[in-house]
């Protein structure tokens, strides 16, 4: 398979201003991942995983560095040029869901419509996820992994190019964890989709094709898995 | 989709929502509804006086012949001229009704609009009366009916029953503010009617301008032109806004367009609160919500036209449904009571431009409120959005560090905190309650100030208990001879033309003999006695003419042609009539002979008195009283729309209040049952602080309330000085009406504290 980098982070810093103090979310964070990848990245809390994370989602701004999507520097975007491209090129899954609690699931999937067109249709990203039976169901009636499976099949409905997870199974039990990541590892695999997954759960990495360590703000190390477990194997 | 949220957005928080759509209703319902109604109204009238020919100047003086009527008619801008002869009298077979009574050859000015019968005539014979006096009284055409002026008697048929556009309301000289037209009427006739027809002597002229000379500077050059044509000490003209037909209807419309303001103001001003602080928690509510939407790839723009919508929606609903059925229901409502009071024909309701343009304010306003309410969680970038909001930045206030503070308990500084806090939401509770309160005072002051004016007038100013009124058949000594079988006291009456340096006025003057049955009271309604050195006048009239004491005025009897330049000595304070107060001697120093109008007694008078052909009528004070009191419809009913509105905007704020306070408060409430505070212990500590808000609110409205009964007393009439006034009973029934809606809202909720599931409400976000 043709290897296409699909993300490049070049020296990219994120600071906040603490009081009159400067603090690096992120420093001079280097990366890059091929389109079709599945990629964990994985670090203690407060190490700069999310921040990396809301960057890739163009959810934040960089301080400074530059970060290439298909080419296309993110860190020269307008705002609404950001929310083009979240919208074009991101589907992101939460560890929380956010689902919209007064919207059944069905209508979570097909809110999808409103901001891009092409979308998968709902019924079918529903049943990809296992939960065409489910479909009508308030967010409040579904259990947490029915949730995340939704928060999926959002995500997926889109088309993206890219699919952001931060912490997916954070809030569910491991049998039902297990579910969401063979999702997700199916997206990958099988749909061509690049994964980037967000934990601070290291049996993770071995079904991912890269790991990025991160600590302290900064990348520790990337590694490449040339054979990823699959993640029924996974356990933790 | 996002439509379908916000559907269920509202649903889940239908009583907020609820509560903001009946503000923005009743708002617009109330205002739209009165301004219609008194738009209507006004339109109504307009086109009554334009095409009955209402005239537009009033010149009167002692009489007119055929050559003033052409000198009159010579005046530049000056359509048409006609005279006219005006008298008072009575009505034998009504029960001696006060009777306007008029006699006139030509009717194309003041025309009379017919209802039944033939069209007036100059020519022929007979009487036209006014409708409404006509019906109350069972008049029909062709019965007989006799009118009495002074000792001529006038016998005749009854040829129609009109309306008149110079008579839309008229009182007696004994009713002072509302009319009854069982006891006054109005009749029209012809010259050949009066007993001494070849020596008719007409003592007014009614004068038509010409539309293109319609504006108040052409009008006031043609009326100084009239007046220096007569050359002549006897006339005033006078124009509409001096007559009290016109002025009364126009002043009633004013003042209905002031309260409708009032009351819109109120409530709109609520409505917008309540959007404030139902969107601000709406979207705080939903702080993740928007974080994940704008994760999700919605644009800025789509997501604030969501929660925008909120607000739109809501009010837009409210505001146009309001409008609507308020421009239905309430001009249909309050012009039927018109009746019987303003003779107006065809009264209706008319919805302006005004009201359409308020409306699409009101809706664009909360728009905006709504707007600028949620563009808070809008501006961060969604990973920020994503995350629960930093903890508010709460610094202690100076109050804090006090030893004081420390010394209060518990429940003191948490509630200290959460007003301080929750700012526009405790605004929202004071200007509630303030907004009930300020409606009972004034509903219940309106009744208070009426009462007040009548025991001011019956009972402090004027003491008799019977009044003698004189006809023009009773000499001196007549009188002389009344006041000393009666132990009464003399007056005399007169209408009396003012001019100071900026103003012309007409007014009456009132001349006291010796007596105790005529006091006055100075500007702060204190007693004082009369001063004997020269003239005393009415406030408000010494308001109109800009003088004030020591300033001099010069001023005449009309009909009597000998000026006077006096000094004011005094000035006084009276509700009902307007001008000057002199005694005996001072006018007979002027070189005036008094000729008593009237004679005051305690004593209860002869019924065959009023037989007597020097004896006009013979008022009761009592009698007055009452059929003052019985019709006074219309201010009934406004105070009924205030104690109800009242009470329905004391309700809906304070249960939004406790929606909002409650919901927020939940999470505070279950962390203190788990510290193991008992629910009525909680439940003490949430009251405490509505009782402050309360409070406060109850203080505001007190103020505000006064503000508003002030304003409305102000704008009764130019002829009526009233003084608001508010008696204990007010103070009790709008503070305990305001306290007990409050209380029985806050005991619903408080209900609620023990239903709160501790481990629930302590859960995580979402």
């Amino acid at each position: 398979m043709e290897e296409r980098v699909l993300i490049e982070f070049k020296d990219v810093c994120k600071k906040y201003a603490q009081g009159d103090r400067e603090f690096f979310a992120l420093k001079d964070a280097n990366l890059s991942i091929n389109e079709g990848e599945m990629v964990v990245i994985l670090g203690p809390s407060g190490a700069g995983k999310s921040t990396l994370l809301n960057l890739l989602g163009g959810m934040d701004s960089a301080s400074s560095g530059h970060i290439f999507f298909d080419g296309e520097d993110l860190t020269t975007y307008s705002d609404n040029q950001l929310t083009k491209y979240r919208a074009e090129n991101v589907g992101v899954v939460f560890q929380f869901y956010n689902l919209i609690p007064t919207l059944t699931a069905y209508e979570n999937v097909a809110l999808m419509k409103d901001i891009k067109s092409g979308t998968t249709d709902p019924k079918e990203a529903l049943a990809a996820v296992g939960l065409a039976d489910h479909m009508h169901q308030f967010p409040s009636q579904l259990s947490g992994g029915e949730q995340q499976r939704t928060s999926i099949a959002r995500a997926i409905a889109k088309n993206p190019r890219l699919l952001l997870c931060d912490e997916p199974t954070g809030a569910l039990d491991t049998d039902t964890g297990k579910e969401v990541l063979k999702l997700l590892q199916e997206m990958s695999r099988s749909k061509k989709r690049t994964v980037v997954m967000v934990t601070h759960n290291s049996f993770f990495a071995d079904i991912a094709d890269t790991v990025i360590r991160v600590k302290n703000g900064g990348i520790r190390s990337i590694e490449h898995n040339d054979h990823p477990k699959d993640a029924e194997e996974v356990n933790w | 989709m996002l439509l379908r949220k916000m559907w269920r957005d509202l649903s889940k928080n239908k009583a907020q929502f609820i509560s903001i759509f009946l503000m923005s209703f009743l708002g617009m319902f109330v205002f739209v509804g009165i301004d219609a109604e008194s738009s209507g109204a006004g339109e109504s009238a307009d086109s009554y006086y334009r095409e009955y020919h209402l005239c537009d100047l009033w010149v009167m003086g002692a009489g007119f012949s055929d050559d003033d009527l052409r000198l009159a008619a010579k005046v530049k801008g000056v359509k048409n001229v006609e005279k006219r002869l005006s008298l008072t009298g009575t009505a034998e077979k009504t029960d001696n009704a006060y009777m306007y009574v008029n006699f006139m050859e030509e009717n194309d000015i003041n025309s009379l609009m017919l209802y039944e019968g033939e069209a007036f005539d100059g020519q022929k014979d007979g009487f036209w009366l006014e409708e409404w006096f006509a019906r109350t009284n069972k008049i029909n055409i062709g019965d007989t009916f006799s009118i009495k002026i002074d000792s001529m008697k006038i016998d005749g048929r009854v040829r129609g029953i009109v309306d008149a556009p110079d008579y839309v309301y008229y009182v007696s000289e004994s009713d002072l503010m509302y009319p009854n037209y069982k006891k006054c009427g109005v009749a029209f006739m012809a010259p050949g009617m009066y007993p001494d027809a070849e020596n008719i002597v007409y003592n007014q002229l009614l004068v038509d301008i010409a539309d293109e000379f319609s504006s108040e500077e052409q009008l006031s050059m043609i009326k100084r032109k009239l007046e220096n044509r007569f050359d002549r000490d006897d006339i005033a003209v006078t124009d509409r806004d001096q007559n009290l037909s016109f002025a009364t209807f126009d002043a009633e419309i004013r003042q209905h367009k002031a309260m409708g303001a009032m009351f819109a103001v109120v409530f709109v001003a609520i409505a917008l609160l309540g959007i404030v602080t139902t969107m601000a928690r709406v979207t705080a509510g939903q702080r993740i919500q928007i974080g994940t939407m704008k994760a999700l790839g919605f644009s800025k723009a789509a997501i604030t036209l969501h929660y925008v919508s909120y607000g739109f929606v809501i009010s837009a609903a409210g505001c146009i449904l309001g409008a609507f059925l308020g421009s239905k229901v309430m001009p249909a409502w309050i012009l039927s009571m018109f009746e019987g009071s303003y003779l107006v024909p065809d009264l209706s309701g008319q919805v302006t431009g005004l009201d359409m343009a308020v409306t699409v304010l009101a809706i664009f306003v909360s728009t905006t409120v709504s707007f600028l309410s949620c563009r808070k969680e809008l501006k961060d970038p969604p990973a920020v959005t994503l995350k629960p909001p930093a903890p508010k930045k709460v610094r202690h206030s100076g109050f804090e560090k006090s030893r004081l503070w420390l010394r209060l308990d518990f429940s003191t500084q948490w509630n200290i905190r959460d007003v301080m806090r929750n700012k526009l939401r405790s605004l929202m509770g004071i200007l509630g309650v303030m907004g009930c309160a300020m409606l009972l005072v004034c509903g219940f002051g309106c009744f208070d100030s009426i009462k007040g004016l009548m025991d001011k007038m019956y009972g402090e100013l004027m003491t008799a208990k019977n009044k003698i009124v004189l006809s023009s058949d009773a000499d001196a000594d007549y009188a002389y001879d009344l006041a000393v079988r009666y132990r009464g006291q003399m007056i005399e009456e007169k209408k009396v033309e003012f001019v100071s340096d900026t103003a012309k006025k007409s007014g009456s003057a009132t001349i006291v003999d010796k007596g105790n049955f005529i006091h006055i009271q100075d500007r702060k309604l204190n007693p004082v006695k009369l001063t004997d050195k020269g003239i005393a006048m009415t406030s408000k009239m010494a308001g109109l003419l800009g003088i004030g004491v020591g300033d001099r005025i010069r001023w005449h009897f009309v009909g009597d042609d000998k000026w006077q330049n006096t000094r004011v000595e005094q000035i006084y304070r009276d509700p009902s009539i307007q001008g000057i107060t002199m005694r005996k001697e001072v006018f007979e120093e002027m070189e005036y002979t008094f000729k008593p109008t009237a004679v005051l007694t305690n004593k209860s008078v002869d019924p065959s008195l009023s037989e007597e052909d020097e004896v006009s009528t013979v008022l009761n004070i009592e009698g007055m009283k009452a059929a003052f009191s019985e019709t006074m419809e219309i201010l009934n009913a406004m105070v009924y729309v205030m104690v109800l509105a009242a009470v329905f905007l004391g309700v809906v704020v304070l249960y939004n209040l406790g929606v909002l306070s409650f919901v927020e408060k939940t999470r505070e409430v279950a962390t203190l049952k788990v510290l193991g505070f008992s629910s009525p212990k909680i439940r003490q500590i949430l009251q405490k602080q509505n009782l402050w808000l309360t409070i406060i609110g109850i203080i505001a409205g007190l103020y505000a309330g006064w503000g508003m009964l002030y304003v409305i007393c102000t704008t009764v009439s130019d002829t009526l000085d009233m003084f608001p006034i508010l008696y204990f009973p007010t103070y009790v029934w709008s503070i305990g009406g305001t306290f007990l809606v409050s209380v029985s809202v806050n005991l619903l909720f408080s209900g609620k504290v023990k239903n709160i599931d501790m481990v629930d409400a302590l859960k995580g976000v979402e």
